[in-house]
């Protein structure tokens, strides 16, 4: 055991080079992920940005009970939960059979030709991504040209205006925006696969789905089980950005999620103190959800993260 | 969570180097600062004599010292890029006064700054800041800065003669000291005597339209009703896409409240009580002009939903019929459709919505508080010179070598008025950037600015904005300034009261306009009224009469 760790350490000195790039992000991660957990006090407290941080009066669990005595903050959590199951449910399985498709593609060259184009979306931010969408979804967009031309509807209907489209709306634009890149570690874990285990299926006589089956997702499974994992404890968050660019008075209804309230109650409505006990306890909840999660994937198929 | 902490992270690389370009610009333009220290002043010394004679009331006091000294002049916004010494005017000044200005502006946020210079209690000699920012109260409260009318006692009487009686008083204090003198501020007396308001509130419509429809009558409600009618019967479709017939500027908050509030002339206050304007009955008939205008689809929600860049794309395409909308925002879109194919698709200023009694607009005029205020720090080792150098910039005098620059250079007297070059207002249409940078007029040093005074000095706009503006002037409500921004703000109580009722009314006025039929718009609204009430509606409403009795206590002085 003790002459593994000694192997491993003596890797760790050989690769300083490599190891070293991940300093930077060490770095980054305890500057803005741990350093302003610190600041969480003021969830405890009626801070004002005027005083000094320390120098506020402590008000206890005030603001919690506040938020959830607040209709809106329960409404944030029903959208919030409404649109990030949309997302796990028929959102999650989709990069999946994206790459899936991908790599039973024979050409090489059109593999990666639509692995670029694919990838393409995310890279645009979302603001200006987001401003595309509400013109495809405007009263002349290319929305409302389709279906009139295939005659599911005779006169323009403004999506973006209808709260009962809007969860959908996040749904499919993350799915056209984030589909290619989400597939990459995908198509990642499935290049790594050593394919002598193809070669023997095949003179087993296993046919292509046998093999993508009973192979492919066998060997990425462990890939699924963290993503998945992952994407569980996310769910009392939103793609803020998202939602921020497509929302509007008219939606709002079904749109402000949990981000958008606890910006709209800190940033625009200055109660700081408020939106960071809100912060605290959807990160408390998360926690949770992550470790269920984690449990349940470990006990259902051995694939856990810690 | 991965592919969260990588997007934040490229975008941090991409701020950084953001950041180190706009660094490497700035140092760069530093560095060709072509060393421009006047060794000037001497020029002068004929007009004064050094030692101090009692200081003259009627005349302004820099001249009795125009020996160079250093003024260190923190300007409260991290945009802004101008210097001091580098343009032709900032040179002519210092030349003039002997004063020679380093302007310094906060890397981040002013207030936080403001903040730390205030605890290592380094402060520069001249600080403007936002009127509303909260380091201005500390600074007050602190005694970090110089009373102005002390200052102005023992050294410059003239500064109560040009600072204007209005604005000292305004922002005079409790214990009877101005700490501060605004720009851009404009007093009702001023704007009484100038006729020039700053009001930019207009209602607009498309000119060739509204004239082929026979100038129909929108300040009544069945009016405005047909107009849209006759809009949809006839003329749905411009350049092949559909118009869209009305538009709000600013959304439910904006346009469809406040704005469209004024319109209506809704008073702010009845027999000396802030009064309700939600309920104005003249105010909820409009809407539910709105709301039947809606069923009966000659208007869309289109001007509630649109993003900024679609309300821009309908603009310039002149596919708006009319508009509830600020004028200032169309100074560039107007002059184009004058110019396009369609020369006669821009918009003008007309009267739009009107209350029951046919009342005219009352519109927001500019106000008190103007945008920033300039201070003098009590760290300042020249006191004397920098209330001298404050009086000589808002003096008549100060504000033309600042806005115009220097005579025969870059303006000359035409028909016994001052007027840009021609070559500058060649500059000003074409390239403000150099107009600032090299020559440092107009609107370069704002840090002052009196508009009442520098306006008139303002090139010709042209007739197709002018229409517009004249409009908005003769509609402004000169004495409303006191009634705006009464409002509790921060994070007090009422003020989440407050922040919670108009956020709550933002959801409930498309609820409104989209309501079925005239019983679900009462129903609606009263239970906007009911939640409001739960929100703590009687406080905010306690606050504004509080906020309101302050405010006339103070103008009555």
């Amino acid at each position: 055991m003790s002459q593994h760790r000694s192997g491993q350490m003596k890797a760790f000195f050989r690769q300083w080079q490599v190891q070293s790039m991940v300093i930077p992000g060490i770095v980054w991660m305890f500057v803005f992920c741990y350093i302003p957990m610190f600041w969480l006090i003021i969830a405890f407290m009626d801070y004002s940005i005027a005083k000094p941080m320390l120098q506020s009066p402590l008000v206890g669990l005030k603001h919690f009970e506040d938020f959830a005595a607040d209709d809106r903050f329960w409404r944030s959590i029903r959208n919030t939960l409404g649109m990030s199951a949309i997302k796990l449910a028929l959102g999650f399985p989709i990069p999946i059979l994206f790459a899936l498709l991908l790599n039973e593609i024979r050409s090489l060259r059109f593999k990666r030709a639509v692995q670029t184009i694919s990838y393409l979306p995310h890279f645009i931010a979302w603001t200006i991504f987001g401003g595309i969408l509400l013109n495809w979804l405007g009263e002349g967009g290319v929305m409302n040209q389709l279906m009139m031309a295939l005659g599911i509807q005779d006169r323009e209907i403004l999506y973006n205006s209808d709260p009962q489209y809007f969860w959908w709306i996040v749904y499919f634009s993350d799915v056209l925006k984030e589909t290619g890149w989400s597939a990459i570690i995908y198509i990642a874990a499935i290049a790594g696969i050593d394919p002598a285990l193809y070669e023997a299926a095949e003179l087993d006589g296993a046919n292509r789905w046998q093999r993508m089956w009973h192979i492919t997702i066998q060997c990425i499974r462990p890939t699924i089980a963290i993503l998945f994992i992952l994407a569980v404890s996310g769910m009392l968050g939103s793609n803020f950005e998202q939602i921020f660019m497509l929302k509007n008075n008219m939606n709002m209804r079904m749109a402000e999620s949990l981000d958008l309230y606890i910006y709209n109650m800190g940033l625009v409505s200055g109660r700081h103190s408020f939106s960071t006990a809100v912060l605290f306890a959807r990160s408390v909840v998360a926690l949770g959800l992550l470790l269920l999660a984690n449990y349940t994937s470990k006990k259902l198929s051995g694939e856990s993260i810690f | 969570m991965m592919r969260r902490s990588m997007k934040q992270g490229t975008s941090l690389i991409l701020a950084a180097i953001l950041a180190l370009g706009l660094l490497a610009a700035c140092s760069k333009s530093e560095e060709s600062k072509p060393s421009a220290q006047p060794s000037a002043s001497s020029q002068s010394p004929s007009a004064t004599a050094s030692g101090e004679t009692a200081p003259n009331p009627d005349a302004a006091a820099w001249q009795l010292d125009t020996s160079p000294v250093d003024l260190t002049w923190f300007v409260g916004a991290s945009w802004y890029g101008r210097t001091w010494g580098d343009s032709l005017n900032s040179k002519y000044i210092t030349e003039k006064t002997g004063v020679n200005v380093k302007i310094e502006v906060p890397s981040g946020d002013a207030n936080e700054q403001a903040t730390l210079m205030m605890t290592s209690g380094k402060l520069p000699d001249l600080i403007s800041m936002g009127s509303w920012e909260t380091a201005v109260k500390k600074l007050w409260e602190g005694d970090h800065v110089y009373a102005l009318n002390e200052l102005a006692e023992q050294y410059d009487p003239y500064f109560f003669k040009v600072a204007g009686d209005g604005t000292l008083k305004w922002y005079r204090q409790e214990n009877g000291n101005t700490y501060g003198v605004p720009n851009d501020s404009y007093s009702p007396n001023l704007m009484h005597e100038t006729g020039m308001t700053a009001a930019n509130q207009t209602f607009l419509v498309r000119k060739d339209l509204y004239e082929e429809m026979g100038r129909p009558d929108l300040t009544t409600r069945e009016g405005f009703l047909n107009a849209l009618q006759l809009l949809k019967d006839q003329y749905s479709q411009y350049k092949g896409q559909p118009m869209s017939p009305f538009f709000a500027q600013g959304n439910v908050p904006y346009g469809m409240t406040e704005y469209l509030q004024n319109l209506l002339a809704v008073p702010y206050e009845k027999d000396g009580k802030v009064y309700d304007r939600f309920t104005d009955p003249d105010y909820v008939a409009w809407l539910k002009t709105f709301r039947t205008a809606y069923e009966r689809g000659l208007i869309n929600v289109d001007f509630l939903v649109d993003s900024d860049t679609q309300v821009e794309e309908k603009t310039n395409n002149a596919r708006y019929f009319m508009m509830i909308r600020e004028w200032t925002g169309m100074t560039a879109v107007n002059p184009m459709l004058a110019a396009s194919a369609n020369p006669e698709s821009y918009y003008i200023a007309v009267d739009g919505p009107q209350n029951s009694n046919g009342d005219s607009a009352k519109l927001f005029p500019g106000n008190m508080d103007g945008w920033m205020v300039t201070m003098i720090s009590k760290s300042t080792k020249h006191p004397e010179r920098a209330i001298r150098f404050l009086t000589y910039l808002a003096s008549e005098e100060g504000q033309r070598d600042l806005f115009l620059g220097k005579e025969g250079e870059t303006w000359e007297t035409k028909d016994g008025k001052p007027q840009l070059k021609p070559d500058m207002a060649q500059l000003l249409e074409t390239d403000i950037e150099k107009l600032e940078k090299e020559y440092g007029i107009m609107d370069t040093y704002w840090m002052m600015r009196n508009p009442v005074i520098v306006n008139q000095w303002r090139p010709e706009k042209a007739p197709v904005i002018k229409q517009m503006e004249d409009f908005a002037n003769a509609q402004a409500d000169i004495d409303s300034g006191i009634y705006k921004n009464l409002d509790p703000l921060g994070d007090s109580e009422v003020a989440v009261s407050w922040s919670r009722i108009s956020q709550n009314w933002e959801e409930t006025l498309p609820e409104l306009i989209t309501a079925k039929d005239e019983a679900a718009f009462d129903k609606i609204f009263e239970s906007y009224l009911t939640r409001r009430d739960n929100y703590g509606f009687d406080q905010v409403m306690a606050y504004r009469q509080a906020e309101l009795d302050a405010r006339k206590a103070k103008m009555s002085e």
